[in-house]
Order: C-alpha cells, then structure tokens, then sequence
C-alpha cells in the first residue's frame, strides 16, 4: 500500500487537537480507534449525541471504547438528547443493533463520563486552546449548535469543524431528499453551516463510494490490527444491513473517511459555497449549496453567509487504503 | 411522413418563448392547434398581447390564443415576474404595436381540458412557464391527466442549482403547488430542466453571424456592436458550408424579428452568468415534441418543496435506493426527466428553422 507513514501528516509531525462529537455506532466505533491508532493525535475528548443510539447509550458506547482502547485518559461528555427543536429523536437502531454496536451487548463501562455537558466542553476546551481545536463531528449537530449559542467567539475560536452529514447534488439516505446526520436535526446544522466557522463537510455523496467489502472485512479480520476483532464482530450487523438495503456486500465507510477527510484533507478535492439546511416541508434536512454558478439578480436566503468547503471529489483507492492501514496496525 | 403533433404551447413571452414558438412554426413533424399564455416572465395579461403579437408577425393569427390564470394555483397575487432578463414588455423593450386580433373567450385551462377531450391522446402541450393552467386543467376534469397526450414542460433543475435561487428554477418556483400536482398527476410527463437547458448554448459570435448577416442593412448600427465578435463564427464550421448559402435564400422574418429583440437578452445573460450567448431553454423543450432523440431520459418519482427557503426545489428520485420507511415519494406516479441533450443538433435545428 502507498500511504506514507502516518506520522509525518499530522500536522507536520506536531501534535494536532481533536475533539470527536460521535453517536456511536459502529463506522463511528471505527473512526474513533482510528483516531486511537493515529500517532500525534491528542485526542481532548468525545462528546456524544444521539443519532445511530440514544445519546445515553452514545456515551456509554464512547466510554466503551476507551476501555476497550485503553485511553482511560480521553474524558467522555454527553451531549444534547434531542434535537434544537425537542421531541424524541428517531434511533437507527436497525442499521447498528439495539446497542449500537452490532447487538455485541457489553457489560455496562467502568468509566464514568464527566460532569461537564458537551456543549461546555467544546466551549471550554476551544477557549483553552483557541485556534488550535478541530472537531471531527460524527452526528447530528444539536452539540455544535449548542456550542455556539452558548459562546459566539466559539466559531472564530475552533481551528476547524469536519462534519459528516449531507448530500450535495445526491440522494439522502432518510429520504430521497436528506441525509440522516442533517435529518436528525436541521435546525442546529443551518445554524452550524451558516455560522462563519472553519467548516468542511463530507456528505454521503463522497462516503457512499468507498466500501469496505466483504473481502477487505475479511483481510481486516485475519489481520493483526489492534482492533480487529472487535471491530470486525461489531460489522456484522451492520454488513448484512447493507446488503438488505443496498445490496452492497460490505458496508460503506462513512465516519473513517470523514476521520480521514479530518487528517488527509489532500486525499479530497472541496468546492467552497454557502450550505443552507430546509427545516421545513417535504425536504426538511436538505442540504443546499450554492455553486456560484450565477450572479443572482437580488438578495436570497443564501446571500450573506459564509462559504464553507464542500467534498466535491475523493481519490477512493487511498482513502480505503488509508483506513485499511491505520485498522490493521498492531 | 407521419401526420404531425398537435401542440399547444403553453408560455410566458417572454425572449426564448418567442424563439420557441417561431421554431414550432417552422417545424413540419408538429402543428401548433393553440397558445395559452401564464405569467412568469412578463404578467398574464402582457403575456396574451405578446403571444397575439408574435403570431400576428408569423402571419399565424389563425392560431388560437387562451388567457391562462393571473394568479398561482393557491390564488396568489405575488407574482414574480422576470423583466430584468426579458425586459419591461417581455419582448426586449421593444415598442410593437398593439395585436389586432383578441384571445378566444376560453380561459387556458378550459381550452386544455376541450382540446384534450376533443383530440384523446392525441395533444402534447409544451408548457414553457409555471404550470398554474396544466393544474387546473387537472383540476377541472381529472380526466385530463388520461386524455392529454404528453405534457413536456421546461421547468426544474435536477442535481444542480436553480436560477432563481440555489434551490428553485423559474418557472417551477413561479407556482410550486401547481408543479408538485402536475408532476405526481400520472400524466405523461417529460420534464426538461435547468441541468440539460444550461447546456444548450447559442453563442453570439456564431449566432449573430448566422442570423443577422442577412439583416445588416436593417440593423446595420447594432450589428455593428457585435461584429467582432462574428469574426469567430468562422471558428464554427457547422454551418459555413450549407447554410450561409440557404440563408442569403431565407426570406429572414424570425431572424430579423429576434435580431431585434435578443440584445437585452444576449446582455442579461454577460452579466448573470459571464457567458457570450444565451441559454436556449424554451426552444430545447419545445424541440423535444420534434425529435425525442435529441435528448436521453430517465423515469422516477418528482416532487416539488413547497415551504421555506428551499420552495420550488425539485426532487428527483429514481427508485433505485431503498429506504426504511415509506418517504413522500414512495406511491407516486413516475415522470420522465431529461438526462442529456445533444446540444450542437439542438442549436442547429433552432438556427436551421429560424432562417
């Protein structure tokens, strides 16, 4: 395989601070020991929000995995449990098992998540180290939008925000019209992509072209990489969704290649323009870019807002290459 | 040969719609029985004046005109009307005259539901402007949707941004509601969008050449404007052969008639989208009626957003995913939508007519 040592693109080598806000979740449960596995990472935190489980069994999911990695260290704050408006927020629970783990059913974690919330979290932890915080957010953006709320100098503070949701010019996954990160809460993602942070967003139409198939699971699985197993019985569940589903014989990749998007930028081409989220009607939890295709004749409900960068393209081979990589490392 | 269509073309004039009703008059495969008229570009009632005067410069006053709705499906009177692009009369500002002759007393969408009973399945309308009357043809007699023969309508931007705003083409935006029943009617429906229109260009170096060549005495001063820019017609071979003879032949009524009327057009679209040309959306749809193979198609579900900042976005779903749950499209009655186009064919076929 061809990518180069991991090492030297983090940030130059230099350490490089994250922050995971996650609703694990089983490709969350891979990009989270990814990040793990990842040198010159230091990992501030995850913070959880509901999404694939309830954000109660999010946090236990998280604290989980750092038992399970052995990064008792990264400290676990729970997030919102519904979404900005209220009410009870849908549960894939038929993609990722009643646990959200592939229907493992651990026993419960020792470790205890913190006290703070994550919105505070996010807010105290970018204003400790303004400029030098990216989050790499994994689910609904009910946490985010909270963030800001609580601290406008939280967008200029946040070096930069890698968000999984959406689909540009592509059909969503809930509907045809939305993408299920963005559908779990509209609101909070146009409050998020039109917020003037650092954004770079990775929609379904980027993360639905690398699959892991069958027989990289399978290569995973005889391998030797840390987690492995774990993470090759936890798919299960999620593999014969996909073949439900999609008839797709593996299962797609969406959080690791948002994790890689977060570290490899250069593995992506993005295409800058104004995101605005539909939170009303048919096609609530839409995500709609303008390609400054046009010079518009007056003022619409894009017109004023800060661009963000959109995935246009992804160099497929490398980035499974990648993920195959950092997941088969000892 | 066929016996020809019969088409009524429903439309908004409007620059592009008066090339589209020239190129349906200069096109032997379709018969034009009708013009209903809708506001979008310009308001209705300015829209039948155009729609009389462009027939009456055909020598077509024979041709029926039917005054569609002043108002949306859902009895709106906020129109948006686009005379930044087609100019205060719709037809470039312009100063024609009054039409002698008046619309029939029919409103369009009665006129459609007569046409469709009294010609089943044998009538395409061509609907270039929001789709109020096509809805309330339906609305009328919900037999319509069975009688009528096709409805190709211009309207919607799939996959790509629309140009009102990033969400919304014109024309749906222009009555949503309206969109949304006539493309989950059942009706035989073949949508041409934003996405094949926009590659549709008629350059204004080759066009210009072409079209106003045999109008320079006349227009000699605004050709003037433009001649540079014809020396690159050269670089388009497609028609120094054949075509440039014919024309010196072709008695040039359309040409002369658009040469005057597609400066503001030509203007609008160097300062909205940076390009030396115009976007042939209304002449594409209507030759779609002419030569279905000039385009390829794709069949599913569309609906229209009819709320919030995304009203008038179309969504297209092909049917091939599968969703957990039923969704707002599961059920629907599929439509055809416009895939590709060959666009060179497109611009000489509407060159080649308009001669």
């Amino acid at each position: 395989m061809d990518s180069p040592p991991l090492v030297s693109y983090c940030n130059g080598g230099l350490s490089q601070k994250i922050i995971i806000d996650t609703d694990p979740g089983i490709d969350d449960s891979m990009a989270i020991m990814m990040a793990f596995q990842t040198p010159n990472l230091d990992i501030l935190g995850l913070t959880t929000t509901f999404g694939n489980v309830s954000t109660k069994d999010a946090t236990r999911n998280a604290l989980l995995l750092c038992e399970i990695a052995g990064r008792l260290d990264v400290p676990v704050a729970e997030g919102s449990s519904e979404p900005l408006k209220g009410g009870e927020p849908e549960i894939q629970d038929f993609i990722h098992g009643s646990d959200g783990l592939g229907n493992l059913h651990l026993p419960p974690p020792k470790l205890k998540k913190v006290e703070k919330s994550a919105s505070e979290f996010l807010v105290d932890k970018v204003s400790e180290y303004p400029g030098e915080v990216s989050i790499l957010a994994l689910g609904p953006l009910t946490n985010l939008a909270l963030a800001i709320k609580r601290d406008s100098s939280f967008v200029n503070k946040v070096k930069r925000v890698v968000i999984l949701g959406g689909a540009f010019f592509a059909l969503g996954n809930i509907n045809p019209a939305a993408e299920a990160n963005i559908y779990g809460d509209p609101e909070a993602a146009d409050i998020v992509f039109t917020s003037g942070a650092n954004i770079d967003v990775i929609g379904i139409n980027i993360t639905t072209q690398v699959k892991m198939s069958d027989d990289d699971l399978d290569e995973l699985r005889k391998s030797k990489g840390k987690h492995a197993q774990f993470l090759c019985n936890s798919s299960k569940f999620y593999r014969d969704w996909h073949v439900k589903s999609d008839g797709v014989y593996g299962v797609f990749l969406h959080d690791p290649v948002c994790f890689v998007a977060l570290i490899r930028p250069d593995l992506f081409v993005f295409k800058k323009g104004v995101v605005r989220v539909e939170t009303q009607g048919l096609c609530v939890g839409h995500t709609l870019m303008d390609q400054g295709l046009k010079r518009w004749n007056s003022d619409n409900p894009w017109t004023g807002y800060s661009p963000v960068s959109v995935a246009w393209t992804v160099n497929v081979e490398k980035v499974l290459n990648y993920i195959k990589t950092v997941l088969m490392t000892p | 040969m066929a016996e020809p269509k019969k088409i009524i073309i429903d439309t908004d004039p409007g620059i592009d719609d008066a090339m589209a009703i020239f190129v349906a008059l200069r096109s032997p495969e379709i018969t034009v029985i009708g013009l209903t008229t809708i506001f979008g570009n310009v308001y209705t009632t300015l829209a039948t004046r155009n729609a009389l005067h462009l027939l009456e410069v055909a020598g077509r006053s024979d041709i029926p005109v039917a005054e569609g709705s002043h108002v949306s499906y859902m009895k709106s009177t906020k129109l948006q009307v686009r005379d930044f692009a087609h100019g205060m009369n719709g037809l470039g500002n312009q100063n024609f005259p009054q039409p002698k002759s008046k619309p029939i007393e029919k409103s369009a969408s009665e006129y459609l539901v007569e046409q469709a009973n009294l010609y089943p399945g044998e009538v395409t309308v061509v609907a270039l402007g929001p789709l109020t009357n096509i809805a309330l043809a339906i609305q009328l007699d919900p037999t319509f949707t069975k009688k009528i023969g096709q409805i190709v309508l211009l309207g919607g931007a799939f996959a790509i941004d629309g140009n009102v705003n990033p969400a919304a083409e014109t024309n749906i935006f222009g009555d949503p509601e309206a969109a949304d029943i006539v493309f989950t009617s059942g009706a035989d429906v073949l949508a041409i969008g934003m996405n094949v229109t926009r590659q549709v260009i008629m350059k204004s170096k080759f066009f210009f050449f072409i079209l106003c060549s045999s109008t320079l005495v006349i227009f000699g001063q605004f050709v003037t404007h433009h001649i540079h820019d014809s020396i690159y017609a050269y670089t388009y071979n497609m028609f120094v052969d054949n075509d440039l003879t014919n024309l010196a032949k072709s008695d040039g009524i359309f040409a002369k008639y658009l040469c005057k009327i597609l400066d503001h057009y030509f203007s609008y679209h160097r300062d909205a989208y940076n390009i030396k040309g115009i976007y042939l959306h209304d002449p594409t749809a209507l030759l779609a009626t002419v030569n279905s193979s000039l385009m390829t198609y794709t069949e599913g579900v569309v609906r229209v957003q009819t709320t919030g900042i995304t009203r008038g976005l179309t969504l297209f779903f092909n049917k091939r995913n599968r969703f957990n749950e039923a969704t707002e499209w599961s059920n629907k009655r599929t439509v055809k939508v416009a895939v590709t186009v060959d666009a060179p064919a497109v611009v000489k076929l509407v060159t080649e007519r308009l001669m």
